[in-house]
C-alpha cells in the first residue's frame, strides 16, 4: 500500500556527498573536542585579569576566526555588538566608580565578556547543526539537544521578527527610537511596546515549531538516529 | 457501476500503470477483486465521520459534524473564511491537536514500515517549519525521529528531493532557499516519509506565482502515481488544474460541498470606492532617483531605481519573494539608508523620527505589534503618543473601530481575537494617527477574499476622502489588479512600469 518514492519515479541516481558512518563517528567526536576546547577558552576568559593575558587571549580568537574561516560580514557584527556593549559597561562604570576609576575596569569588562562569548560564536558558526545536536545528545537527553539546537538557528529569524515590531511601533508613535531612549521617560515604551510584544512572539513562535517538528514525527520514539551528512 | 448482488462494483484505475486493473465493493468499502496491480488499491486514505472538536477551555466547536472521505490520488480542497477551522480540521487529521471535546471518528490512517502515521501536513509558514541548515539534514529530520538507519538516509532523502524537483547537494544551506523552495523542501521532508495523503495549509499564502506554478507541477506529477492531497486554501484559482473536489466550511465551522469561484476584485464595480477616485493632487510625496541599496555582503539588493509618487496616489509593487519589496519600504521609512541615489519623502530625506505621525506603517504578519489589553486601547495608543485631547482620541478611536467594522470588540482583549480579527486590529490603529502616506508590506497575505475586499474598500474611501498616498507591495499582481493608479514590477533588482 505504501507509496514509495523510488518506485514512483524509477530513481537511480547516485547522491553527492554521501558519507559514510566512520565518517560520522570521527566526525562526532572533532565536534566534541572542538567544543571541549573552545569552552575551555570561554572559561579562561572568566578568569583572566591582567591585559597581557587578554591580549593572548585575542590572538588565540582572531587565528580561530580565521582557521575555521569565520565570515567578515559576521565578524563586523560581532565588532559592533562588543563596541555597543563596552559603550553601555563603561558608562555604567563612570556613573558608578567616576572617570578615572571607572573607566579601565569598564572597558576590561566589556573585553573579557566578548572573549567568553566569541568561542561559542565560533562553535556554532562553524557546526553543522546534526552534528551539534548529536554531540549534546550524548550527554542531554534528545529533546534538550534539540531546543538547544534550534534555539540558535531561529535566532536570526527571531532579530527579523523583533526588528518588524520595532520599526511598526516607531510608526504608531512609539518612543523607542536611539535618541528617544536616551530620556528615561521613554523607556517603559520599550518595554510595553518591543519587549512584551516580542515575548508574545516568541512564545508564538515556540508553539509553531513544536508544532512543526511533532508534524514530522518528533518525539514519537524514545531515541533518535542522525542525519551522517552535514 | 455494475449491481451484482448486492454488490456494487466498480472498475478504477491503478494510479502506477494508469489502466483499469481492480474492482471496489462500495457496500463495505473492501476490495473485492485485483488482477493486475498487487502494489496499490484504491480505498480511503482517510474517511471523517460526523466528526466535531472543541479546542480544551472551550465549550464551543470549533469544526462540526465533518464527513470527508478522501480517496486514493484525490485532491480536495477546502476553503473558508479566515478563522472558520481549516487547520484545526488538517491538524485533526494529523493527530496533532491537544485533548480537547470531540465527536465522530477520523479512520483509514495507518502506520507506515518506519512507524510513522501515513499522513503529512505541510503548515502555513515555510519559514518555522524549517528546523535544520542544510537541505539534507533538514529532509532527513523526520526519517531521524522514525529511527531510519542512518545509512539508509541520503538515498531516500535523494529520492524526495528529486520527486520536488529541487536539485540540489545535501550540503546546501537552507537559508539560501527562495520562498518556492523552501516550501517544497517542507514537502520533501514529508514526502520522505512515504505518506499516502498530503495536507497542504494555505500553500498559495506565501507565494509567488512562480514558485506557486512550480508547485502545482510537483503536486500534479504526485498526484499522478497516486498520493492524496487535501488542501486548505480560500484563493484556489492558481490550483484549479489538480483540484477534484471543492470544499466549503463556513464561519460556524460546518463543511459543505463547494464549487470554484473565481474572485477577483473589481475596483470599478458600482459602488466600489475604486471607481472614480480623485487620483493624484499636487504635491510629490515620494521621489526616488537610481537609488541603489546593498544588503549585508555588499552586494545590491537593487540599483538604479527610479520612483515618483504623487499625493494621492494608490501605488502596488509587486515582484517575486526577495526581490527587495520590503526593502524598498524600508528604504523610504528611513530605516535602510541608499548605498547611491536618492530619496525623499514629504521633500525630506527620510529620517524615522521626522516622519513619525505622516507616515503608518504595516509590515508583514501586523498582529504582531498588539500589546494592550483592550482593543480600544490598541486603537488609541499612536492617538496617546501624538498628544490628542482625550476627548477629540474618544471619537477618533470610535470612528476608526466603525470604519474596520470591529467596533463590538472595543473591550475584547486583541490577543485572544481571530487572525483576521488582529489584523483589522493593527490597520485600525495604524490609521487612527491620520498618517498622509501608507506604507503597507503585504499585511494581508493569508487573509480570506472578503476580508481583503473590505479593506481595500476602507483604504479606497480614506484615499479619496483624506488623500491618503498608499504604496502597497505585495507578490499576487493579479489579486488587486486594477485597483492602483501606479503599479511596478520589482524583478532582478530593477524595476518597471507594470500594465495589468
Amino acid at each position: 500500500m505504501r507509496i514509495r518514492l523510488r518506485q514512483l519515479f524509477g530513481l537511480s541516481r547516485l547522491y553527492r556527498g554521501q558519507p559514510g558512518t566512520g565518517h560520522r563517528r570521527i566526525g562526532s567526536i572533532a565536534v566534541g573536542a572542538k567544543l571541549l576546547g573552545l569552552m575551555v577558552l570561554s572559561f579562561f576568559a572568566f578568569g583572566t585579569r591582567t591585559s597581557a593575558g587578554l591580549l593572548w587571549l585575542t590572538g588565540i580568537n582572531l587565528a580561530l576566526l580565521f582557521v575555521f574561516r569565520y565570515g567578515f560580514i559576521f565578524l563586523r557584527r560581532e565588532i559592533k555588538v562588543f563596541l555597543w556593549q563596552t559603550v553601555i559597561i563603561v558608562s555604567l562604570y563612570i556613573l558608578r566608580f567616576g572617570w578615572i576609576e571607572g573607566f579601565k575596569p569598564g572597558a576590561m569588562i566589556s573585553w573579557q565578556l566578548s572573549l567568553t562569548y566569541v568561542p561559542g560564536l565560533i562553535f556554532v558558526k562553524t557546526t553543522p547543526q546534526p552534528r551539534i545536536v548529536e554531540t549534546f545528545s550524548a550527554v542531554v537527553p534528545y529533546r534538550a539537544a534539540f531546543v538547544m539546537a534550534t534555539c540558535l538557528k531561529f535566532i536570526p529569524l527571531i532579530l527579523t521578527e523583533i526588528r518588524n515590531i520595532y520599526e511598526g511601533q516607531v510608526f504608531r508613535g512609539a518612543k523607542i527610537l536611539r535618541k528617544d531612549l536616551l530620556n528615561p521617560i521613554n523607556w517603559p515604551d520599550l518595554v510595553f511596546c518591543l519587549a512584551l510584544p516580542v515575548i508574545i512572539r516568541s512564545m508564538n513562535l515556540a508553539g509553531e515549531i513544536t508544532l512543526a517538528a511533532k508534524a514530522r514525527n518528533f518525539g514519537l520514539k524514545k531515541k533518535r538516529t542522525c542525519w551522517p551528512g552535514i | 457501476m455494475i449491481p451484482a448482488s448486492g454488490i456494487y462494483l466498480q472498475a478504477v484505475t491503478c494510479p502506477i500503470t494508469r489502466s483499469s486493473i481492480f474492482t471496489t465493493n462500495y457496500n463495505t468499502g473492501d476490495a473485492v477483486a485485483s488482477t493486475a496491480c498487487k502494489r496499490r488499491e484504491v480505498d480511503s486514505v482517510v474517511r471523517i465521520k460526523n466528526y466535531s472538536y472543541a479546542y480544551p477551555d472551550t465549550t464551543q466547536f470549533a469544526i462540526r459534524n465533518i464527513n470527508l472521505d478522501i480517496e486514493t490520488g484525490q485532491c480536495h480542497c477546502v476553503s473558508g473564511p479566515t478563522g472558520s477551522g481549516k487547520t484545526t480540521l488538517g491538524l485533526a487529521i494529523k493527530g496533532l491537536l491537544p485533548p480537547g471535546k470531540e465527536e465522530g471518528r477520523i479512520s483509514g490512517v495507518s502506520a507506515t514500515e518506519d512507524g510513522g502515521t501515513d499522513i503529512g501536513i505541510v503548515l502555513q509558514n515555510p519559514e518555522i517549519q524549517i528546523l535544520a541548515s542544510t537541505i539534507g539534514a533538514e529532509i532527513a529530520f523526520g526519517l531521524e525521529n522514525l529511527c531510519v538507519d542512518p545509512a539508509a538516509m541520503p538515498a531516500r532523502v535523494g529520492e524526495a528531493l528529486e520527486a520536488v524537483g529541487l536539485d540540489r547537494p545535501f550540503e546546501n544551506e537552507t537559508a539560501h532557499l527562495s520562498m518556492g523552495q523552501k516550501y517544497r523542501l517542507i514537502l520533501a521532508s514529508h514526502l520522505v516519509m512515504n505518506p499516502r495523503l498530503l495536507i497542504l495549509d494555505e500553500p498559495a499564502g506565501q507565494m509567488d506565482p512562480d514558485g506557486l506554478k512550480k508547485l502545482l507541477k510537483v503536486i500534479q506529477a504526485l498526484k499522478n502515481a497516486g498520493m492524496s492531497f487535501l488542501l486548505f486554501e480560500h484563493n484556489p484559482e492558481f490550483l484549479t488544474e489538480i483540484i477534484d473536489v471543492y470544499w466549503h466550511l463556513d464561519s460556524e465551522g460546518y463543511l459543505r460541498a463547494g464549487h470554484f469561484k473565481m474572485s477577483v476584485y473589481d475596483p470599478l464595480r458600482s459602488g466600489s470606492p475604486g471607481s472614480g477616485r480623485l487620483g493624484a493632487t499636487d504635491g510629490e510625496v515620494v521621489s526616488v532617483r537610481k537609488l541603489t541599496v546593498s544588503g549585508a555582503d555588499g552586494s545590491p539588493i537593487f540599483s538604479d531605481l527610479l520612483l515618483r509618487v504623487a499625493k494621492g496616489q494608490r501605488v502596488t509593487v509587486y515582484g517575486a519573494n526577495g526581490t527587495g519589496k520590503t526593502t524598498l519600504l524600508r528604504c523610504l521609512a528611513g530605516f535602510v539608508q541608499a548605498s547611491a541615489g536618492y530619496v525623499m519623502v514629504f521633500g525630506k530625506k527620510p529620517v524615522p523620527r521626522n516622519l513619525r505621525g505622516k507616515v503608518g506603517c504595516l509590515f508583514q504578519n501586523p498582529q504582531q505589534q498588539l500589546f494592550e489589553n483592550t482593543v480600544y486601547d490598541e486603537v488609541a495608543f499612536p492617538l496617546k503618543r501624538y498628544g490628542k485631547r482625550r476627548s477629540a482620541m474618544a471619537s477618533k478611536v470610535d470612528e476608526m473601530l466603525s470604519m474596520c467594522e470591529i467596533g463590538e470588540l472595543a473591550e475584547f482583549s486583541p490577543h485572544k481575537l481571530s487572525y483576521g480579527q488582529k489584523h483589522l486590529v493593527a490597520l485600525a490603529s495604524v490609521l487612527a494617527a491620520d498618517p498622509e502616506l501608507l506604507l503597507l508590506d503585504d499585511p494581508f497575505a493569508g487573509l480570506d477574499q472578503s476580508r481583503c475586499e473590505m479593506i481595500l474598500n476602507l483604504l479606497s474611501r480614506l484615499n479619496q476622502e483624506k488623500g491618503l498616498t498608499i504604496i502597497w507591495a505585495c507578490h499576487h499582481p493579479q489579486m488587486f489588479s486594477g485597483w492602483a493608479d501606479l503599479e511596478f514590477l520589482m524583478k532582478r533588482g530593477k524595476i518597471f512600469a507594470h500594465s495589468s
